[in-house]
């Protein structure tokens, strides 16, 4: 009883209930990642086999690296995904800064714009967006999808910078612009690096949501050649049939980049989901 | 010294404020804002336009579709199908946000304790929410197999079932696998969100409480729950949003089927639009699903606003 009451104190017994119930929350990540590791034969082995023994790299072999078409693709998903990112900062730096801290004429109908967009369905931008780009000849071009999914970055990163321009003293500004900073001047050299932060947290965000977009890739792609790797893993669903493996072995491919960022980045996307989304 | 700059930047504060406007402020805001104008203004103004307009596949590049009023949203109204979608979004949301804030709330009560590891088990759940809905869609569709998946396996040895389930081929259990599958999804964004609300509750009134001599049970329903309303509501609204307009994770799970037992609205709206090619009903429709939504939308925003106001 004494032991039990010690576990209690210690409140290791709280982190054995944690682990338990994250271990069991992220078993779909693991199987995702087992299954990629099987053979065919293992994949449909009845009791499903627990641990890929001896884990075989075939169906990426097969999958991912000798099939120019997902390698292409994840290209892709790097460029998208980067461009979305320099977009966001670049639009949202300045904005976030305008909004926190001068005095603008309808700064209040401007937040409130951004945060409507962000709860827009992207099936309803999709379609506009489509016949304006098939337009003027944009459809199956990386700037396409990335003006789409600068959509819906800009006003989560404005919203996530804007608390962070507020912290900084005013009388930085104030001291550059004496020793002779233009406003901006002042701003870029100033002010901007001190929210760095911030701009790392908006940074990891626009990446993944743009590595990770889904409508936008499947609507405004058409070209294998620029479709990203979440259109091509959509693909290969009806392709791969009951090849889980295969199936598995890409759907890996476009989680570890995920995974590799989260690992090292976490506290910045911790940070930046709860001020992105409960709090203005 | 330090008072010097202080008035200065105060004098300067002031005349911003009431006189100079200065014009060149605005250029830090006006490429943001004429993005947003661009990307978002547009296409709400581009999709009111054709839904009064007969755009198919021959009308929609040319801009000659014939104006045609309200035709499109009587047809939309007036189908079948999207009645039924809209019946199963209500069924998928109240379904999806039910189980995924039950659970995300008891998590987030686990995590508000302090214990070793703590902050690592937290980030780690984050994972499936971070996921790009493709890679989490095909995961449970694998999941929920019929022939080989590990669902059926693990019903079927703790003798739940006794034959296995097609459930993404059986019109049954289809809706349900998208359910348990974007529960999965939206749990640790509930207990994320809710985490700060808990933990803002000042300790000195469970300490209080339990001096009076409440029980744990008492402090939960007397403490916890009428002091996290607020942010339990603000979650709950965003909830309502986020799970409304669910696309990816349903449409890489079941494409909208069997037949049509998991067309949500936006798989309907993107059915009518880019399978079909009806983009003037595709457009009302979208109008129709924006509705819904705003109202939603409408009730958070107040509620944050309120909420600021009073911090």
């Amino acid at each position: 009883m004494n032991g039990w009451r010690a576990l209690r104190r210690s409140g290791l017994g709280w982190t054995l209930l944690a682990v338990f119930l994250v271990a069991g929350y992220l078993f779909p990540v693991y199987w995702m990642a087992a299954t990629s590791l099987k053979t065919n034969a293992a994949v449909y082995a009845s009791p499903p086999q627990m641990v890929p023994w001896p884990p075989i790299l075939s169906a990426y072999r097969e999958a991912v690296f000798n099939n120019p078409l997902t390698l292409r693709s994840i290209l892709n998903s790097a460029i998208v995904g980067l461009g979305t990112m320099l977009l966001t900062l670049l639009l949202a730096t300045p904005a976030a800064y305008a909004l926190a801290r001068l005095k603008l004429r309808g700064a209040t109908v401007a937040i409130l714009l951004l945060l409507i967009t962000q709860l827009l369905p992207a099936i309803v931008i999709a379609t506009p967006l489509f016949v304006l780009f098939s337009r003027i000849g944009l459809i199956n071009s990386y700037p396409a999808l990335i003006l789409a999914n600068t959509t819906f970055t800009l006003p989560f990163a404005v919203i996530v910078l804007r608390p962070f321009f507020l912290t900084v003293p005013r009388e930085l500004e104030a001291a550059a612009q004496m020793d002779g900073c233009t406003q901006f001047g002042a701003f870029v050299r100033v002010i901007v690096p001190l929210v760095q932060p911030g701009l790392l947290t908006v940074a990891v965000f626009a990446f993944l949501m743009g590595w990770g977009e889904f409508l936008f890739a499947m609507t405004l792609t058409t070209n294998e050649a620029i479709q990203p790797a979440t259109a091509a893993l959509n693909k290969f669903i009806g392709q791969y049939g009951t090849e889980w493996n295969k199936l598995m072995a890409v759907a890996t491919a476009v989680a570890i980049p995920i995974i590799v960022i989260f690992a090292g980045l976490q506290r910045y996307i911790v940070s930046g989901l709860t001020a992105g989304a409960v709090k203005e | 010294m330090r008072r010097a700059m202080f008035t200065a930047t105060k004098v300067r504060s002031l005349t911003h404020r009431r006189v100079l406007h200065r014009w060149d402020d605005y250029l830090f805001i006006a490429p943001a804002m004429l993005f947003i104008v661009l990307t978002m203004i547009y296409p709400i103004f581009s999709n009111l336009r054709m839904s009064v307009y007969d755009v198919n596949v021959a009308t929609f590049l040319s801009n000659t579709a014939p104006f045609v009023g309200f035709d499109n949203y009587l047809k939309v109204l007036q189908d079948p199908a999207f009645q039924k979608a809209f019946l199963l979004s209500v069924i998928f949301t109240a379904g999806s946000l039910a189980f995924q804030f039950t659970i995300g709330f008891a998590l987030a009560l686990l995590f508000n304790r302090s214990f070793p590891g703590n902050q690592v088990l937290r980030a780690l759940m984050l994972l499936g929410w971070m996921l790009p809905s493709v890679v989490s869609g095909s995961v449970f569709r694998w999941m929920f197999d019929g022939g080989n998946g590990v669902i059926n396996y693990a019903l079927q040895s703790i003798g739940l079932m006794t034959f296995p389930r097609f459930w993404l081929i059986e019109p049954q259990t289809a809706l349900l696998a998208t359910i348990i599958a974007n529960i999965w999804v939206g749990v640790p964004f509930n207990m994320i969100l809710l985490l700060p609300g808990l933990q803002s509750i000042p300790r000195s009134l469970y300490e209080a409480a339990s001096i009076d001599g409440a029980s744990s049970g008492q402090s939960f329903r007397y403490i916890t729950l009428p002091l996290m309303r607020p942010v339990a509501l603000s979650v709950l609204l965003l909830g309502i949003i986020y799970t409304f307009k669910v696309f990816d994770l349903v449409y890489v799970m079941t494409r909208g089927g069997p037949v049509d037992a998991t067309t949500v609205l936006p798989i309907y709206v993107y059915q009518l639009s880019f399978s079909f090619f009806r983009f003037g009903e595709g457009a009302a429709a979208a109008i129709l699903l924006l509705l819904p939504l705003s109202l939603a939308a409408i009730g958070y925003l107040w509620l944050s606003q309120r909420e600021e106001v009073m911090a």
